[in-house]
């Protein structure tokens, strides 16, 4: 039977395969442990690396601040997004958790939004890496993330969503 | 490593965040991964792509200019591409089902959310290797099948239409 837009389905060979080996079941367990202790042995240099995310995060505000646009708000979306992905393995997660707030402001409105709002969320972050607040239950920084979580639903509930 | 020569591989890195791209550095080269180079742009990665001829693309999809979802696209349709049937494995702090979906749309063999660990960037390896997709290619889609790998060949009637995938491979995500 001919159909009016052929849909082709096919397997290239597996060079990958043959290039790397058999299975051999379960996982091998002395990888993981290397690669964990590789891990382990970076965290020395997780505190700068955190320090430059969050000086990268405070040059997006500023440039934002200064010139509200697409390509701003889009650099401002990239440097909280990085500290979403990383701050949890350099071992801040309250970092990660405000700056999952300020992703889902930044990225849930096409309209504009309060730059105080943004200021409330960096200086956030600025003050939990400078006290070094590294516990996910610290009560102060918990205050202060529950806070910013109501504001941004606040916000994005009166807000008209985006398209 | 038992049954893997992961040291046999070629694998190019495309990330913009510099920790990023030394964290999972560090992870292949402890799972014996020699050969890896990276790239900081879509750009950069063109070149890499076709110069250093990589086994894997590990990619990241929030990147300035070029998304890594763009990037995908270009490997997967692009006339010029190196080659298009290089496994690529998204990293990405988005976790929403509908940015899944969009990631599968493009051609992205296998999703890693951040923060990246040991054995899920372990799995989406042996995943490539071990349990590679067949190819499809409609007339809106060229890239690994979306579809789930279960093992088992599916006996009932045909589903699969110009719309498949867009819809059928979520729930492939590991």
């Amino acid at each position: 039977m001919t159909k009016e837009h052929p849909i082709e389905i096919f397997m290239p060979p597996n060079i990958l395969k043959a290039k790397v080996g058999g299975r051999i079941a379960g996982v091998d367990m002395a990888a993981v442990k290397r690669a964990e202790q590789a891990l382990a042995n970076l965290k020395t240099e997780f505190s700068d690396w955190i320090n430059t995310d969050v000086g990268n995060l405070g040059e997006a505000r500023d440039a934002f601040a200064a010139a509200v646009n697409g390509d701003t708000r889009s650099a401002l979306y990239r440097a909280a997004h990085d500290l979403r992905g990383q701050a949890l393995t350099f071992e801040y997660p309250l970092v990660a958790r405000v700056a999952t707030s300020l992703c889902s402001l930044l990225d849930g409105v096409d309209d504009a939004v309060p730059l105080t709002l943004v200021d409330a969320h960096v200086n956030a972050i600025r003050v939990i890496v400078r006290q070094n607040i590294r516990l996910a239950n610290d009560k102060t920084a918990i205050v202060l993330t529950e806070e910013l979580d109501a504001r941004v639903r606040e916000f994005l509930e009166k807000a008209k969503p985006k398209r | 490593m038992s049954g893997y020569r992961f040291d046999r591989l070629k694998i190019l890195l495309v990330d913009d965040n510099p920790h990023m791209r030394r964290l999972v550095s560090t992870i292949l080269q402890a799972f014996g991964v020699t050969k890896i180079q990276d790239a900081s742009d879509a750009k950069q990665a063109w070149v890499k792509l076709r110069d250093f001829s990589p086994d894997i693309v590990v990619l990241d999809w929030m990147m300035g200019g070029t998304s890594g979802i763009e990037l995908t696209k270009m490997i997967r349709t692009s006339p010029t591409s190196p080659n298009p049937f290089v496994p690529v494995i998204m990293l990405t702090g988005h976790t929403h089902v509908d940015r899944v979906r969009e990631a599968r749309d493009a051609g992205v063999n296998e999703f890693l959310a951040k923060p990246i660990s040991v054995n899920a960037m372990l799995s989406r390896l042996v995943a490539v290797v071990d349990h590679p997709r067949p190819f499809v290619r409609t007339k809106s889609y060229f890239g690994p099948s979306r579809r789930r790998r279960d093992g088992h060949e599916y006996q009932g009637p045909e589903r699969r239409s110009e719309h498949d995938g867009a819809h059928a491979g979520v729930d492939a995500v590991a």
